[in-house]
């Protein structure tokens, strides 16, 4: 009896291990593809390593393999990737899939690309799946551009203007997030013939694009998709766009140089696509050094920073705090973009914002007391551990630091309106001044007969905001005016803050929120972001002005921009926007942050990029894999 | 009572554990004499300063007499803290690889090593095989040798003139010219460094150590009242009373306390949590293993003589619950108390330390300095001064307390008497 048991337990065990290997399938379709690719692969597999398996045999315990990836042909990450996959749906803004798929200005094309790649560095948007440059009609109405005709598919077919144009219906038809957020601007796209896409703007009442700005960078920050695998999409989710966007496409088609390998919730693999079509000697001419793309999911920063220091990750995109100190005390291989602070190149501004509906939030002489007495170096120095420029290297705007947009407004214009920060006794002043005394003697001030007390605010955990705000509300004691911390949790600080048709709640008055950072449409959309009225009372506002500022001179300013090309009159329109930014005060930005953290360790790759290292156009610091940056993928090379 | 007391200050335990918790509160009381600044307040700008002595360098070279010291080891000194050992071999690499013989470079001669360094090594190069990060660390080391080539006879110091806003020379600090400390007028001990905020961590330490003793204390009269009150009424009057309470103390021993504690902290909201408001919620969640306990305990007292006694006498309830049971249990109430009040402290820091403690502005707690620390990867870092001491001190506190407790047992438990 007992050993006819045991038998069953094995049968049992012997099915679900072959389930268990069905349930692989789709990883089998690349392993198949270097099969047949492995003689040009021999010459590196030589010097590589002894492990270098029979592609047969790799192919049946690969799953195993994840996690025993020869280390010399593995880039290892961290700090992309937080919690397990969800999917792999270009079409789906929840993949929660950190190396696979991010459309945004700088998008990530490890294994979907964009027509273009936007590189920060410059300001450019170079020729990716497209055939050279786009060009817009005379009218500014349609933008035409033409695809390389070697750009191809995983599954060998060439990719078509009809994909082109099909990703976008399809991103219309079923409302995704690409769709609601650029229908207004995009009217259609359209294939002229298999290489050549038109992107027609939808037209104000003058005949005019509505924002020119926003199409041109469609181009960069979209994926363009297989139509024929959409059409699989649609018929197995019936037309129903709830179902359409949650398939987690596991079968879903590529054009990029990596797949997907293996995913759980320990562990993220891409593996190399050495059929990639960017070999082709009109993109790249060879593929990326490293095979396998790896991501251990870590639990939280300080795990990540000791897998950095540890060597077992490459190429860190996370806030490891004092990042100077792994090479200046622990004297290890880790390196970030510039040599000394602020370590990276600023391109976002968290700000925070002031409830401008608080009793007493709407007095200017209060806002500009608080934004003046924060004392703003300590934030940098101690909060930021100094990876943010100061305000004294870079005077506040609505600029991010680089030199491209610094140069977009006069900085002179606005030197009389700039603070340096700590400012005690002029705070004091200007609410002296302004009859916002302590009249009661209880050591706080008070205004129409309250005494000024206020919440600062930030999602609980996010360290580098949350030590920051803390600093503000030390600024707040000294001058009188009550501020006090509170830390909610980001699923409940995210739905109060975006909510923005109804008053914010009590425990809202200042409060930090992100502006845009580096990209096609910028500084424009940051300027917007920050000031323009359209975001007052929207229901689900992820775009800005959270503190709902309203000032009609500033959104005609913001609507004249994208359809002006003369620069000087743009330099006129930015410095007229900044000067009433620092006039009204509505948020003030606390720190400057990179777009992302990149910081290296040279244990086992070499080459990546830094500042000076001679590459035209320049790499961008964004981990290799965000918009340009990728270019940086095809320089890395193993130590000696 | 006198008795009591005497008898237990005979034990050694209890002496000993008793004097490390005095000077502890000690502690407490005389430091803020010594340091009156507010613990909260941020010194540092940057982060995680070192222990150690800070002279203002400004007020050094500007002290009222600057003595001259002629000390035999000062410029090798000098010269080996800008250019370590491992930096002049890393130098003797780079020639190397540059071409020169090893044996050409003698790394005891600094000026010869300079002069070669100068000769060979440019900022730029990269060497066949180097990483990006070794040409950095050569670039710091370039960087850092500046100071040993322009040192000659000292540093000439030098103020701008308001006027005409040129740089005018106001003197001259000599490589031999010594301030004595005593004479600066800005020094400033940090004897535990700072932490993540630039606050001083010994001061923060001191204050913390007192709201969390505070804590612990609030925590675990609370604990020890609902504790004794549940167990003396099921342990006495028994029948339902006791299937009720018992009924919920089981009920709550099954649910592990902490889970428990961590999930009534997350649903006050950190806004409501001050430090007060957690001792009470460690209060409430850890009267489970007293109650237990004193039920017992109750359970063997109360068909004793005295007690039936008492009863036959038509005393209340009330009356022989305190006259007749409660003091034959003192002894043992007060050891729990002592646990309680530990355990309190350390429920404190577990919560703080998940970002579920008190909210951070108004007052430290020990738990709070842990989590910041942890937050800022002080312990990735080798930033032991912003964690360690708060881990001895809560190691401190609670084995002071459970010493007390040992040495009570031994007095008062007839099983444990010598």
């Amino acid at each position: 009896m007992k050993g006819r048991f045991t038998g069953l337990i094995v049968v049992l065990l012997i099915a679900s291990m072959a389930l268990a290997a069905c349930g692989s399938a789709p990883a089998e379709a690349p392993a198949e593809e270097v099969a047949a690719e492995a003689p040009a692969e021999e010459a590196a597999a030589e010097e590589a390593v002894a492990t270098e398996a029979p592609a047969e045999e790799a192919a049946a315990d690969e799953v195993a393999d994840a996690n025993a990836l020869p280390r010399n042909e593995t880039l290892y990450f961290n700090g992309q990737q937080w919690g397990p996959v969800v999917g792999w749906n270009p079409y789906s803004g929840s993949n929660n899939n950190g190396m696979a798929i991010s459309q945004s200005d700088n998008a990530r094309v490890t294994m979907f690309e964009t027509p273009y790649l936007y590189n920060m560095l410059d300001g450019q948007q170079y020729p990716l799946l497209a055939d050279g440059a786009w060009s817009w009609n005379e009218e500014m109405t349609e933008i035409t551009f033409k695809l390389k005709a070697a750009a191809k598919w995983s599954d060998g077919t060439p990719v078509t203007a009809e994909d082109v144009a099909y990703t976008w219906a399809t991103h219309v038809k079923y409302e995704t997030p690409t769709g609601a957020g650029n229908k207004d601007y995009i009217d259609t796209i359209e294939a002229v013939d298999a290489q050549t896409v038109v992107v027609k703007a939808k037209l104000d009442e003058n005949g005019k694009a509505v924002n020119p700005l926003i199409v041109a960078a469609y181009l960069s920050t979209n994926y363009v998709i297989q139509k024929a695998w959409t059409e699989a999409l649609e018929a197995r989710s019936g037309g129903d766009a709830t179902q359409l966007l949650a398939d987690t496409a596991e079968d879903v088609v590529y054009s990029g140089p990596y797949t997907r390998f293996f995913a759980d919730d320990t562990k993220v693999v891409l593996v190399r696509d050495d059929n990639y079509w960017g070999q082709d000697s009109s993109m790249w001419g060879k593929l990326p050094t490293a095979r396998y793309l790896a991501h251990t999911i870590f639990k939280d920063n300080a795990a990540g920073t000791t897998a950095l220091q540890a060597g077992e990750v490459d190429v860190s995109q996370q806030f490891n705090s004092n990042v100077q100190d792994l090479w200046l005390k622990q004297d290890l291989p880790i390196s970030t973009y510039l040599p000394d602070a602020p370590y990276g190149i600023g391109a976002s501004l968290p700000t925070a914002f002031f409830n401008l509906k608080s009793p007493g939030l709407d007095q200017l002489a209060v806002r500009k007391a608080i934004a003046i007495a924060v004392d703003y170096p300590t934030i940098i120095a101690n909060a930021m551990t100094n990876q943010s420029a100061t305000f004294d290297q870079v005077p506040r705007s609505l600029m991010n630091p680089t030199a491209g947009e610094q140069a977009m407004y006069d900085q002179a214009a606005v030197t009389d309106l700039q603070w340096a920060g700590n400012d005690l006794e002029g705070a004091k002043k200007l609410l002296d001044d302004a009859g916002i005394v302590d009249s009661d003697g209880d050591g706080w001030r008070e205004y129409d007969g309250k005494k000024l007390s206020y919440v600062a605010t930030c999602p609980n955990g996010w360290s580098d905001w949350q030590a920051a705000i803390e600093v503000v509300a030390a600024a707040g004691k000294e001058i009188g005016i009550d501020i006090t911390t509170n830390y909610p949790e980001w699923s409940v600080y995210q739905t109060v803050v975006t909510k923005s048709d109804a008053p914010l709640p009590e425990g809202y008055d200042i409060f930090m929120m992100w502006s845009d950072g580096a990209g096609p449409t910028q500084p424009w959309g940051r300027v917007r972001k920050m000031l323009s009225s359209e975001f007052v009372g929207m229901a689900s506002n992820w775009n800005g002005n959270w503190g709902q500022y309203s000032n009609p001179q500033a959104d005609e300013l913001i609507a004249a921009i994208p359809s002006e090309t003369d620069p000087a009159k743009l330099k006129e329109i930015y410095t007229e926007l900044v000067k009433i930014y620092l006039t009204d005060v509505p948020s003030f930005t606390l720190m400057y942050r990179p777009q992302s953290f990149h910081t290296v360790n040279e244990s086992v790759w070499t080459n990546f990029p830094y500042d000076g290292d001679g590459t035209v156009p320049p790499v961008p610091p964004l981990n290799l894999t965000d918009g340009w940056s990728i270019a940086g993928l095809y320089n890395v090379t193993l130590v000696q | 009572m006198g008795h009591t007391i005497r008898q237990v200050f005979r034990s050694g335990k209890f002496v000993v554990g008793f004097t490390i918790l005095m000077s502890v509160l000690l502690v407490l009381v005389v430091y803020p004499w010594w340091v009156p600044e507010p613990p909260l307040q941020i010194l540092g700008q940057g982060t995680f300063f070192p222990p150690g002595i800070y002279v203002s360098a400004y007020d050094a070279s500007n002290a009222p007499v600057l003595y001259t010291l002629n000390l035999r080891d000062a410029a090798d000194k000098r010269i080996e803290s800008r250019l370590s050992q491992e930096d002049r071999l890393a130098m003797q690499e780079w020639l190397v690889a540059d071409g020169l013989a090893e044996s050409a470079i003698d790394l005891a001669d600094t000026d010869a090593l300079l002069a070669l360094w100068e000769e060979h090594y440019e900022p730029d190069r990269r060497l066949p095989g180097m990483t990006f990060a070794r040409m950095r660390y050569y670039q710091r080391v370039d960087a850092g040798l500046d100071s040993l080539r322009s040192a000659g006879g000292g540093e000439i110091l030098a103020a701008r003139n308001p006027e005409t806003g040129e740089l005018e020379e106001t003197g001259m600090v000599k490589l031999t010219d010594y301030a004595n400390i005593s004479q600066v007028a800005n020094v400033r001990i940090l004897p535990l460094g700072t932490d993540n905020f630039g606050r001083d961590v010994l001061t923060q330490l001191v204050a913390a150590t007192g709201v969390s003793l505070l804590i612990g204390f609030v925590a675990g009269l609370i604990a020890t009242a609902i504790g004794l009150t549940l167990g003396l009424l099921a342990g006495y009057i028994g029948g339902w009373v006791d299937d009720i309470i018992m009924f919920f103390t089981n009920l709550f021993t099954v649910i592990p306390t902490f889970v428990l504690l961590i999930l009534i902290s997350f649903s006050i909201g950190q806004d409501q949590r001050g430090a007060i408001t957690i001792a009470i919620v460690i209060g409430f969640t850890s009267w489970v293993w007293t109650t237990r306990s004193v039920r017992s305990q109750v359970f063997s007292l109360r068909n004793r003589d005295h007690v039936n006694l008492s009863k036959l006498s038509g005393h209340s309830l009330p009356r022989i619950i305190v006259a007749d049971i409660l003091p034959y249990i003192a002894s043992y109430v007060v050891m729990a108390l002592i646990l309680q009040i530990s355990s309190g402290i350390l429920a404190e820091a577990g919560l703080s330390i998940l970002g579920l403690g008190p909210r951070t502005t108004e007052v430290p707690t020990l738990g709070l300095m842990m989590n910041w620390a942890m937050i800022y990867q002080a312990h990735v870092l080798g930033n032991w001064w912003a964690y360690l001491p708060v881990l001895l001190t809560i190691a401190l506190i609670s084995f002071s307390m459970n010493l007390m407790n040992t040495g009570l047992d031994q007095v008062f438990n007839p099983a444990l008497r010598d």
